[in-house]
Parts: C-alpha cells; structure tokens; sequence
C-alpha cells in the first residue's frame, strides 16, 4: 500500500532519526512511504489565527493528492495540524501508531523480545490530545512492550507536558517540567515527539530517550542495542 | 499596557462571544494547567472571562508560558480550546518571542523550518542565555543538509 508521507521540518533536521526510522519501520513492514512533493509547513503553534494554521496545512493536502490521500504525519504536532484543516474528511491522515496495530506489529517475526527491559512510553500531549485529532489506541505502546516481553513503568507521567515548544523561551521551566517527567521514568523512555525527544535527552541523567521506532526496529532485528 | 481588540481575538480563534459565555468558572482548566504543576500559580479561566467581558490585557503570564498541552481542553466541559485562545491572544497583542520570530521569518524564506537558519537567528539567545552548555547534548540534532525553497503559489 502507499501512503503519501509528511515528515516536516524537524524530520529533515534534528529529528533525522525519526525520519529515517519511520522510512525504515515501513519499508521493512512493505508499506511504501511517498513523500509529497514540495511539502510547506505546517505552521506548529506559531500562528494565532486559527484560519491561517489551517490554511498552511490545506495546501499539504492539496499536493498530496499527486500521491495519494492516505497520508502519514510522524510528529504528533504536524499530523493534528493536517488532521484539523482536513474539513471535508476526504483524506485519511494517520500518525504511524494508528497503521502499527498491535494485530499487526504482532504478527510480523519479531527476532527479539523485550525481556529484562523496563521502558516508559511517554506520549507527551498531542497524540492524546485534543480527543479530536488523538490517535485511535492510546495505550498501544504499553500492549507492544508488555507483548514483546517487556515491562512498562511510569505510566502517571505519560501524557504530561515537557515544555518543549517553550525550551527557547523560558528554559527554567522547560528543566522544570522535565524533571517530573524524568523522575517517574524508568532507565528508558519512549518518545514520539522530536521536541520531547530534544527536551529529555537535554535535562536526562544517564536515562536513555529512543524513539518508538528504535523500539519497533530493535524488536524487528535491525537495530543491534536499545 | 495595551488593551486587546476583544473581536479580532474571535474572529482568530474561530470562537464567538456566546461561546464562552458557558463557561461555569469551575476553573479544572487551573487545576490541571501543566504550568501549575511546577507553581507558576496561572488561572487560564480568567483569560476567558476577561475577553467575555471585553477588556482582556496582554500581560497575563499565560501569554508568554501556556505550552499548548490542551489539558484544559481535555478537562473542560465545554472542551473550550484555551491554547488556542491564548495563541490568538498574543498574536494579536504582537508579543512574539525571539523564537517565534525566527520561526516565521523562516517561513517566509524558506517556507519551512530550516534549522541552521533558526539557529543563526538565535544565536545572540543561546549565548547569552545559557543554552551553549547543552551543545554537547545536542551533537546529533545538528545535521548539514541544504535548504528546500518551497515554490510560491
């Protein structure tokens, strides 16, 4: 199946590894990812004027059409964005844990197993909200871990904020709010969001932050160590 | 002070007058304001109350901190979408932080975010407040990739 794919701007940059793990993740899986041509931003959080954010992101849809309206979002922040100023409801954009089912992910020959592994798969705000644009199963990280053999932990802090699209505005309470989300972690941490991702590693103390697809490529045999 | 233009924040955010004239002023939205968690002691309620009643200032601390995690939204019972108020709020008082004008300004160049660009513009905010320390973290967010110039309609 393809799917027209939408990194954003952080999947070229800082959050290569996301990209290049998500790219990995589905190719292994035989979904084909097309990226849309010439793709914009889709404006984050920068914006006050609600029509003007949705405006931003209808033009993605809109060249997305050239690839298919099956569209897949890895930031949480570019795919409730795209989700939003889809009005009609013509396109179907999903973030990668709305297509890696637990069915799914369980029936592909997993090499390795989880066993021995505390993790704690921290969510942060936008996959679990607004409930409008939130992804479908909103424990699928914890089934995968305790599926594959693993243990989950620090589940009370899964959805609290990090602060991170405040990190170069007020970084006190950006190491603040980190450090409740760090507290109540275990040694390794799940994260979806490129920002969270940035704001953990920044303020972890010897805590690990993989991305969920490290997870998924390491249970897949392609990634030696978490 | 600068008093904010009550219409123009409705007609940014999408919501009407009436549609915050619902709210009960049960405050959940204080009570589980991430913000409050580490005591920056905000009420985002009382951001919607004062552009109800038409004379909202720009200087609520929630202007410059709100970080957009809709917890409020989640616990409202009118699912009012606080962040998205607060966005509008400081879009239109001009209150954008360095940040954020780098951001735009790379937009507009760029059309996406191009973080070198972002970074260079920040620059003079790093150094002087302290974000240097972190760069050994950083390392492997910093990757040279050449800039995409999205066509203009």
């Amino acid at each position: 199946m393809v799917y027209a794919y939408y990194p954003g701007c952080s999947l070229k940059g800082s959050a290569k590894k996301l990209d290049v793990g998500i790219r990995k993740v589905f190719g292994v899986l035989g979904m084909h990812l097309e990226e849309i041509p010439d793709w914009n931003c889709c404006g984050a959080v920068e914006y006050g004027d609600a029509s003007e954010i949705r405006s931003m992101s209808r033009k993605n849809l809109f060249k997305a059409l050239k690839v298919s309206t099956r569209i897949i979002a890895p930031c949480p922040l570019c795919s409730k964005n795209l989700k939003e100023s889809d009005g009609s409801g013509e396109f179907s954009i999903l973030h990668p844990l709305d297509v890696l089912s637990l069915d799914f992910l369980m029936s592909i020959p997993a090499k390795k197993d989880l066993k021995g592994y505390v993790i704690t798969p921290y969510y942060g705000c936008l996959l679990l909200r607004p409930k409008e644009t939130a992804i479908k199963d909103k424990e699928i990280m914890e089934k995968v871990i305790l599926s594959f053999g693993g243990q989950v932990a620090g589940e009370e802090i899964k959805d609290k904020c990090c602060g991170g699209n405040k990190f170069f505005v007020d970084k006190e309470i950006v190491y603040k709010l980190s450090k409740i989300v760090l507290k109540k972690s275990s040694p390794f941490i799940v994260v979806f969001c490129p920002l969270c991702h940035m704001v953990l590693k920044t303020f972890s103390e010897g805590q690990k932050v993989l991305y969920f697809t490290d997870l998924i490529l390491y249970i897949l045999g392609e990634k030696k160590e978490l | 002070m600068q008093m904010i233009d009550t219409e123009k924040v409705f007609e940014y955010s999408g919501y009407k007058k009436e549609d915050f004239s619902v709210c009960l002023g049960c405050k959940i939205c204080a009570s589980v304001c991430t913000l409050n968690d580490i005591g920056e002691n905000v009420n985002p309620q009382e951001i919607l109350i004062s552009i109800f009643l038409g004379k909202v200032l720009n200087t609520h601390p929630l202007v410059r901190l709100c970080t957009s995690c809709y917890r409020c939204t989640d616990s409202c019972p009118w699912s009012i979408r606080i962040p998205e108020v607060i966005r509008a709020l400081k879009e239109i008082s001009q209150k954008e932080e360095s940040f954020g004008k780098a951001f735009r300004s790379s937009i507009k160049i760029f059309g996406r975010i191009y973080e070198p660009y972002v970074i260079l513009k920040l620059s003079s905010v790093l150094l002087r407040k302290g974000y240097i320390k972190f760069f050994p973290k950083w390392i492997e967010y910093f990757s040279l990739h050449l800039p995409h110039f999205v066509r203009r309609d």
